[in-house]
C-alpha cells in the first residue's frame, strides 16, 4: 500500500461520504434536538457542572438553541416548542448577560402558533428576567414594554415599562412620548408599526432581524386587506352588491394595486361577509389579534 | 492469499488477547454496576420515565465507554508498539505490514464488539429485572454506536502511525469532540453570516459526524426511525473508515523504525 | 544444477537518519556497505556503539529503508516478505509481549510463519527446551529476567528454522550461563548448516566463535576477513608467570609490564628478551612457573584502529 495507490482509492471512495451524508440528513433532517441533556439539569445544576467555563457553556447552548430553530426552517410550520424555554434558561443562567438569548427566546415564545409558541407571558417572562439582570440594559427594558403592546395588548402595562426604560441612559429620546401616546390613546395603529420598525433598525442581521421585517409585513397585509375591505364596502355601495372576487374591485376601478398580501399570497374573501383577510397559506397569516383600543 | 488472511486473522486474535489480558474488558464491571445502582434508584419516578432513563444511562454509557476504549487503545495499538519496539521481532517475520496494521484494527473492533454486546445484554437484563420488557428497537442505537465506535478506532490508528501515543491521543479525542459538534459547524452559517460558505462546507465535510450514529434521543422515545437510514449510516462509516485507513496504511508502511 | 544463492549480499547500502527538529541534518548512518556473508559461516559484525551494526541489522529484516543501495538474502531483495522466511532475527533488548508466555508467543511467531497447529505445537516445546525454558513455558513474560527474556527472544528468532539468522548482541543481559547457552546454539547452527550473521562489541565473543569478522567503524565497514587475515601474524610478546619474585624488583631490559595476580607476578615480555629475563627472575630467587606467547586480539587490533586513524583519538568514532 504505497502512499501513491493509497491515495487514489481515497478520492474514489471520498465521493461517498457527502453523499451518504445526505442520505442521512434527508432521513433524519438536519437539526437535532438534544433532549437527553434537558430533563435533567436546571440551569444551576448546569451552573455547577462547568465552574469556570459558564460563558463557554453558555455559548454551547446557545448554539444548540439557534439550531434548535434552525435557518431556513425559522418560519416553517413543525416545531417542538417544549425547549426553548429550559433551553433559553440554561444558557442565561449560565451567562445572564447574553442578551440575544433573553430576545430570541421572548419572540419565539410569544408569537402565535405555529410559527412560535403562542405563549406570551412566558416570553414576556423572559424577558422581564433579562431586564432584571441587566438593569443598565436599555434596549431589554424596551422590548419588554412592546411586547406588553404587541403581544398582550397592554398599553397601560407597556407605557409604565417604556417610561423606566427611557430613564435608562443611552435610551431613544422618544420612548417618553411614545409611552405617553400609549397612556392617552391605548395606542394608535401605527404604535404596533413604530415599535416594530424600531426593533428591525436596532437589530443585527440574523434571526430577529428577519423576524422584524416579518412582522412589520405582517402589519402591512393585515393594513392592506383592512384597505381592500373598505373598498369592497365602497364597491357595494356603488354597484348594490358586493363583488364575487376581489379582482372585480381591480376591475371597476375600486381598487388599484394588487390584491395580494406581500408575501404573493391573494387575499381570502368571504363574500357572504364582506370581509377580506390574510390567507391561512400565506406565511403572513396570524390568529386574529386583540386589536389594541 | 490465504496465508494472509491466516496471518491477518492471527495478528487480530493476539490483539484481542491483548485487550483482556490488558483488563479493557473490566470496564464491563463498572457498567453493570452502574445500571444495578440506576435501576435500583430510579424506583420513584413514573414507569416511563425510568425505563428511558434506564436506556439513556445504558446507551450513553456504552457511547462513552466505548469511545474511550476505541482512543485509548486504538492509539496504543501503534504507538505503543513501536515506542517499546515490540514490533521488531513480529516484522521481521514473513508478515506484512499492510496485514499487521488491519491485523490490529480488526482485533480491536472486536473486542469493542463483544464490549457492546455484553452491555447490550447487561442493559435489557436489568430491564427485565425492574420489570420492563425487551425491546428490539433497542438495538438500532446499539448497531449506530458501534459503527461510531469503529470509526473513533480508525482515527486512532492513523493518528498513532504518525505521531506518539500522547499527541495521537489528544488528535484523537479532538477530532472526536469536533465530530459530535458537527451540526454546530453545519449551522455556522446562521450563526456566523460573514463566514465563508464554502470553508464552513469543507470543515462539515472533512470532519467526521459523529451525529450521524446518534440515535439514542430517537430510540428512547419510541420515535419512528425511517427505514433505511441505517442503510446510509453503515455506508459513511464504511466509507469514512476506508479512507482514514487506507492513509494508516500508507503511513504506517512508508514508516522507519529507528 | 543450480547453486543456491548466498545467504546474504549487500551492496552500496547506506543510510542515513534525519537528525533535529527544525534544522534537520542527515546523519549517515551506514555508508556504501558491500558485504557477502557465505553459507554456513559464522559471520561477527563487531564495531563500537553507534557504528552502524543495528542499522544494518535493520535494513535487513525491512525494518529500515536504504537510501540506496541493495541487499538480497538467498537471491531475494531484502524489500519483499519472502526474504524473510529463511530469516531469524534477534533485536538488541527484545520487547516481547510481557503479558503473553514464551509459549504463546511462539505459537504466535509460528502462525505468521503458517505453520499448522500441530507442528507448531511440537516446535514450541523443542525450542522452550533448546533455550532452557521448560519450566517458565506458561508464565507470563512479565515475570521473567532479562536475562530468560533474551532466551525466549533467541527462540522465537528460531521458531522458523531459519537457514540466516541474524542476531544484535544476542549475549547482552545474560550470566555466564546464559552465555555459554548461547555460545553453544550459534555452534549447534553452524553444525547444523545454517549461517549465522552475529553483531557484538564483547571481542571475546567475537574471537572465539567467529569464522570470519567485519569490523564497522562510523557507518564504514574497515575490514572484513578471518581473524587470521585480519590480525597480525607472530607473536607480539610472551607472558611469563613467576613466583617469588615482586614485580618491581626486576631491572631488566625487555620487560614491557609487571603485575602482581595473587602470590604471583605476570611478566610481559619482549620475545627476543625472554632469555634474559628467566636469567633475571631465577638470580632473584624466583621461579618462572609458564610461558605463553601471545597474539595480537581482536581487541588491541580494535584499539589501535579506532584509536588512531584521525579522529581524535575517540575510540568510539563518533560519525
Amino acid at each position: 500500500m504505497t502512499l501513491a495507490r493509497a491515495l487514489v482509492l481515497v478520492v474514489l471512495i471520498a465521493p461517498l461520504v457527502p453523499w451518504s451524508q445526505a442520505g442521512i440528513d434527508q432521513r433524519v433532517g438536519s437539526f437535532r434536538p438534544q433532549e437527553e441533556a434537558l430533563y435533567l439539569w436546571s440551569g444551576e445544576q448546569v451552573r455547577r457542572l462547568f465552574p469556570g467555563f459558564e460563558n463557554l457553556a453558555a455559548d454551547v447552548y446557545w448554539l444548540r438553541t439557534v439550531q434548535y430553530f434552525g435557518g431556513e426552517r425559522l418560519f416553517a410550520r413543525q416545531k417542538r416548542f417544549e425547549l426553548l424555554r429550559p433551553l433559553v434558561e440554561i444558557t442565561t443562567s449560565l451567562d445572564p448577560r447574553l442578551e440575544i438569548a433573553y430576545r430570541y427566546g421572548a419572540v419565539f415564545l410569544s408569537e402565535p402558533s405555529p410559527s412560535g409558541a403562542g405563549r406570551p407571558r412566558e416570553g414576556i417572562a423572559i424577558l422581564r428576567t433579562g431586564a432584571q439582570r441587566n438593569p443598565a440594559s436599555w434596549r431589554l427594558r424596551q422590548e419588554l414594554g412592546f411586547f406588553h403592546f404587541l403581544y398582550l395588548g397592554d398599553a397601560r402595562g407597556a407605557a409604565a415599562v417604556l417610561t423606566q426604560a427611557a430613564e435608562i441612559p443611552g435610551a431613544a429620546f422618544w420612548l417618553r412620548t411614545l409611552a405617553a401616546d400609549l397612556l392617552k390613546q391605548g395606542g394608535d395603529p401605527q404604535a404596533s408599526r413604530r415599535m416594530w420598525r424600531e426593533m428591525y433598525e436596532q437589530a443585527e442581521e440574523g434571526v430577529l432581524k428577519e423576524n422584524a421585517r416579518l412582522q412589520l409585513q405582517i402589519l402591512d397585509a393585515e393594513d392592506r386587506a383592512d384597505a381592500l375591505g373598505k373598498a369592497v364596502v365602497r364597491f357595494e355601495e356603488g354597484h348594490g352588491r358586493r363583488p364575487a372576487r376581489l379582482s372585480e374591485l381591480v376591475v371597476s376601478g375600486t381598487w388599484r394595486g394588487p390584491v395580494v398580501d406581500p408575501a404573493g399570497f391573494v387575499f381570502h374573501y368571504d363574500e357572504t361577509t364582506g370581509h377580506v383577510s390574510v390567507p391561512r397559506e400565506s406565511p403572513l397569516w396570524r390568529p386574529a389579534r386583540r386589536r389594541n383600543e | 492469499m490465504g496465508r494472509g488472511l491466516s496471518r491477518l486473522v492471527a495478528v487480530a486474535a493476539n490483539t484481542f488477547r491483548e485487550t483482556v489480558r490488558e483488563r479493557v474488558l473490566y470496564n464491563l464491571v463498572v457498567f453493570a454496576v452502574l445500571m444495578t445502582l440506576s435501576g435500583l434508584l430510579l424506583g420513584q419516578l413514573s414507569i416511563r420515565q425510568d425505563e428511558k432513563i434506564l436506556i439513556d444511562i445504558g446507551l450513553a454509557a456504552m457511547d462513552v465507554f466505548g469511545t474511550l476504549i476505541a482512543i485509548f487503545i486504538g492509539v496504543g495499538l501503534v504507538s505503543k508498539e513501536i515506542e517499546r519496539r515490540s514490533l521488531y521481532p513480529l516484522l521481521a517475520k514473513p508478515l506484512s505490514r499492510e496485514e499487521f496494521f488491519l491485523g490490529k484494527f480488526v482485533g480491536l473492533v472486536f473486542t469493542l464488539f463483544v464490549n457492546v454486546t455484553a452491555m447490550t445484554l447487561g442493559l435489557y437484563a436489568v430491564l427485565l429485572a425492574t420489570g420492563r420488557g425487551i425491546e428490539f428497537r433497542l438495538l438500532s442505537a446499539v448497531y449506530p454506536i458501534f459503527l461510531g465506535l469503529v470509526v473513533v478506532v480508525a482515527f486512532a490508528m492513523l493518528f498513532s502511525t504518525v505521531t506518539s501515543s500522547v499527541l495521537a491521543s489528544v488528535c484523537t479525542v479532538g477530532v472526536v469532540v469536533a465530530g459530535r459538534f458537527s451540526d454546530v459547524i453545519r449551522n455556522m452559517r446562521e450563526v456566523l453570516p460573514g463566514a465563508p460558505g464554502w470553508l464552513i462546507d469543507a470543515l462539515y465535510a472533512v470532519v467526521p459526524n459523529f451525529q450521524n450514529f446518534d440515535f439514542k434521543d430517537r430510540v428512547a422515545y419510541g420515535d419512528a426511525m425511517p427505514p433505511d437510514v441505517l442503510g446510509w449510516v453503515t455506508l459513511y462509516a464504511t466509507a469514512y473508515c476506508a479512507i482514514v485507513l487506507l492513509l494508516g496504511l500508507a503511513s504506517f508502511r512508508g514508516r522507519d523504525f529507528q | 544444477m543450480e547453486e543456491e544463492p548466498a545467504p546474504l549480499v549487500a551492496r552500496g547500502l547506506t543510510k542515513s537518519y534525519r537528525v533535529g527538529h527544525l534544522r534537520q541534518t542527515l546523519r549517515p548512518a551506514l555508508v556504501d556497505l558491500d558485504l557477502e556473508v557465505r553459507p554456513g559461516e559464522i559471520l561477527g559484525y563487531v564495531g563500537p556503539n553507534g557504528s552502524g551494526k543495528t542499522t544494518t541489522l535493520k535494513l535487513l529484516t525491512g525494518l529500515l529503508r536504504p537510501d540506496r543501495g541493495e541487499a538480497r538474502v538467498f537471491g531475494v531483495p531484502v524489500g519483499d516478505r519472502a526474504s524473510r522466511r529463511r530469516l531469524g532475527y534477534l533485536p538488541e533488548h527484545p520487547y516481547l509481549y510481557d503479558y503473553l508466555t514464551p509459549a504463546e508467543y511462539l505459537d504466535y511467531a509460528g502462525r505468521l510463519f503458517g505453520l499448522p497447529s500441530a507442528d507448531r505445537r511440537r516446535r514450541v516445546e523443542d525450542l522452550l527446551a533448546l533455550v532452557g525454558l521448560e519450566r517458565s513455558a506458561h508464565t507470563p513474560m512479565r515475570r521473567f529476567s532479562k536475562g530468560m527474556v533474551q532466551r525466549a527472544g533467541l527462540a522465537q528468532a528460531l521458531v522458523n528454522s531459519p537457514d540466516l539468522l541474524l542476531l544484535d548482541e544476542p549475549m547482552s543481559g545474560l550470566d555466564p550461563l546464559g552465555r555459554r547457552l548461547v555460545r553453544n546454539l550459534i555452534l549447534e547452527q553452524r553444525r547444523a548448516g545454517r549461517t549465522v550473521l552475529f553483531s557484538t562489541h564483547i571481542l571475546s565473543d567475537a574471537e572465539t566463535l567467529c569464522d570470519r569478522v567485519a569490523v564497522l567503524r562510523g557507518g564504514r565497514l574497515v575490514s572484513v576477513g578471518a581473524l587470521g587475515e585480519i590480525l597480525r601474524p607472530g607473536v607480539a610478546h610472551l607472558e611469563v608467570l613467576t613466583s617469588g619474585i615482586r614485580p618491581d624488583a626486576l631491572s631488566v631490559e625487555g620487560v614491557v609490564r609487571g603485575e602482581a595476580v595473587g602470590e604471583r607476578t605476570r611478566l610481559e615480555v619482549e620475545e627476543r628478551a625472554l632469555g634474559r629475563v628467566v636469567g633475571a627472575v631465577e638470580a632473584g630467587g624466583g621461579r618462572v612457573l609458564a610461558v605463553q606467547p601471545v597474539r595480537q586480539s581482536l581487541e588491541d587490533y580494535f584499539f589501535e584502529e579506532m584509536g588512531g586513524r584521525g579522529d581524535g583519538g575517540n575510540p568510539w568514532g563518533e560519525g
